[in-house]
């Protein structure tokens, strides 16, 4: 599955068979290999695929994208994207937990930037910056600076930011943790729109597991010290998620019985993972929401 | 939570308006601008009443102490009058005013590119530290001697005596903004595949504008202090010269008319610099609007 073993030829690209992202026995560990991080993970991200990470805090989520996005090398093992070792740039986008916004631009002015690393200039990139935000409905605040933006609408022009480079590989590290509830589930249907239409692949951080099963066509469950995969699981939900309540379908409650299964053994398995317990807010699932 | 009328209607047309020109009930503004203009009315009033008590403190110190003590505020001001109208004040203004400016100038430019190179290199940053805080830490009046004997006496000499006081503070100042800019920012920039050079000069710069900016403002003060110490202590010339002349002389009504411009010219500039900042960083000044 590798390429570029051969001559490197300029102009033809290489073909890139097989999977957009593949990860093989990756491992990463911090402070001279004292702490380890993540260990032993491969999984594959195929295009235009929604991918969630789940697991509680620690479990190195932001160290796998962080490896995905190519800000940090692995000490062991091989992460690919379209077949290439990952570089921050032109087919990757992060939006981060905090919407990291530089508060001495404006909104759009924030979008031109991730566009203008790009190579856009003038007026293309202002009408393309625009042109975003309308896409997550701010176009009346282009001109306002973020502080004067409520969180839920700068986590939207950091969504913007990212979509503006047409990234195949969307990196999203608990975008909506920080939150309200209602902000939080609106997003979530504005996100599953966006990517509905867009067909970026998705990998999306998160500890809640309601919501990666709510969001993603497939579920990968991480158990900490030192990070590995628990278990990856489909979710066969249909596809048009935003437009019903999908926390009441049969298959929604299956999963989501069966992931909270998995991490009551995780808390089960060792004492040393005694603070699992805590790391998830409630370590009991929540009874079924009253079907409406 | 206005936002979340956007986001239902998802890549429709909105009504929503930017904030800054949300409808505001008239009857709120009016109580909210009638409040501010009072207690602004308190703050001027008392004022007046500060100055009013120093005169009347220095009327009284005079009476019991006499001339050589306090001059009485109508020498003071008879004195003033007679010295900006024989053009003596204004020759002195103009002498101190070239130093200050010119040394200023030099400090600002000089210790801004070397704080860029502190800050934006680690290496060279943790090379000169140790040199920088030193030579810091020496009270500027210590080089004087050591101007003196490698410049002379004059208006370059002094200039040189402000550029070495108002250098490191601005030095140090423009190198901590840089050195302690916002990871999150510059994580978010390079995961977009910005070259170090542009995160440079895009996002730790203006990140650090704030602080080169206070450092300027102190840069400025110390540019002032310096070259009034330059004027005694070097060939007396402009107000420090004035004000050395005066005090061997014991006219102290002279003195005091002397320092009254100089704590004019030490107001206007620090309040100059607070303007640009004020002017330059809309955002925060709106934070600080908004916190009023
Ligand atoms: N830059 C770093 N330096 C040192 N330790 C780190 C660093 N990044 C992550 N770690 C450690 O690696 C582990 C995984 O961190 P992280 O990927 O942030 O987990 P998560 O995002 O799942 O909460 C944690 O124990 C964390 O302390
Ligand atoms: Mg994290």
């Amino acid at each position: 599955m590798r390429t570029g073993d051969g001559p490197a030829s300029s102009g033809a690209r290489p073909p890139v068979t097989g999977p957009l992202i593949s990860l093989r026995g990756v491992g990463k560990s911090f402070k001279d290999g004292q702490v380890q991080a993540i260990s032993d993970i491969s999984f594959d991200v195929e295009g235009g695929e929604f991918v969630s990470l789940v697991g509680p805090s620690g479990c190195g989520k932001t160290t796998l994208l962080r490896l995905i996005d190519g800000l940090i090398r692995a000490d062991e093992g091989e992460v690919l994207v379209a077949g290439k070792e990952p570089r921050p740039g032109p087919d990757l986008a992060m939006v981060f937990q905090s919407a990291r916004l530089m508060p001495w631009r404006s909104v759009v002015r924030n979008i031109e930037f991730a566009l203008a690393v790009r190579g856009l200039r003038g007026r293309e990139r202002h009408e393309r910056a625009m042109a975003l935000l309308g896409s997550v409905g701010l176009r009346d605040f282009a001109n306002a600076y973020p502080h004067e933006l409520s969180g839920g609408m700068q986590q939207r022009v950091g969504l913007a930011r990212a979509l503006a480079v047409e990234p195949k590989v969307l990196l999203m590290d608990e975008p909506f943790a920080a939150l309200d509830a209602m902000t939080r589930e609106t997003l979530r249907r504005e996100l599953l729109l966006l990517w509905s239409r867009r067909r970026t692949a998705v990998v999306f951080v998160t500890h809640d597991i309601e919501e990666a099963i709510f969001l993603s066509q497939r579920v990968i469950l991480l158990r900490p010290r030192p990070g590995r995969i628990d278990e990856i699981v489909e979710v066969r939900l249909p596809e048009r998620r935003w437009e019903l309540d999908a926390r009441a379908l049969p298959e929604f409650v299956r999963l989501r019985e069966h992931l909270w299964d998995r991490i009551r053994n995780m808390v089960r398995e060792g004492a040393e993972l005694e603070e699992l317990g805590t790391a998830f807010p409630d370590a009991v699932p929540p009874p079924d929401p009253p079907r409406s | 939570m206005s936002e979340e009328g956007t986001a239902v209607r998802l890549g429709q047309p909105r009504a929503q308006k930017p904030p800054a020109e949300a409808a505001v009930d008239p009857d709120v503004a009016a109580r909210a601008r009638r409040r501010r203009s009072r207690e602004r009315n308190l703050v001027i009033l008392l004022r007046v009443g500060v100055v009013v008590f120093l005169i009347v403190g220095m009327y009284l110190l005079n009476a019991r102490s006499g001339n050589l003590t306090m001059p009485k505020p109508s020498d003071v001001f008879d004195e003033s009058v007679k010295m900006w109208s024989d053009g003596t004040m204004l020759r002195g203004l103009r002498e101190s005013l070239t130093v200050l400016v010119l040394g200023f100038l030099t400090a600002a430019t000089s210790g801004i590119l070397g704080g860029m190179l502190l800050g934006g290199f680690r290496l060279v940053g943790r090379v000169f530290d140790p040199f920088v805080h030193a030579l810091n830490a020496t009270p500027s009046a210590a080089f004087i001697p050591l101007v003196i004997v490698w410049f002379g006496l004059f208006t370059e000499a002094k200039i040189i005596v402000v550029w070495i006081a108002a250098f490191f503070p601005i030095l140090i100042s423009t190198a901590s903004g840089i050195d302690q800019s916002d990871n999150d920012l510059v994580e978010m920039a390079r995961s977009f595949g910005a070259s170090r050079f542009r995160v440079f000069w895009q996002v730790m710069l203006p990140n650090a504008l704030p602080s080169i900016l206070s450092g300027l403002r102190i840069g400025a003060a110390v540019a002032t202090v310096g070259t009034v110490i330059a004027e005694l202590q070097m060939a007396q010339s402009g107000l420090g010269g004035l004000l050395s002349a005066a005090g061997n002389r014991f006219e102290m009504d002279r003195y005091f008319a002397v320092v009254l411009v100089l704590m004019v010219i030490g107001t206007l500039i620090t309040g100059g610099l607070r303007l640009v900042e004020y002017r330059f960083w809309n955002w925060r000044a709106s934070q600080r609007d908004a916190n009023r």
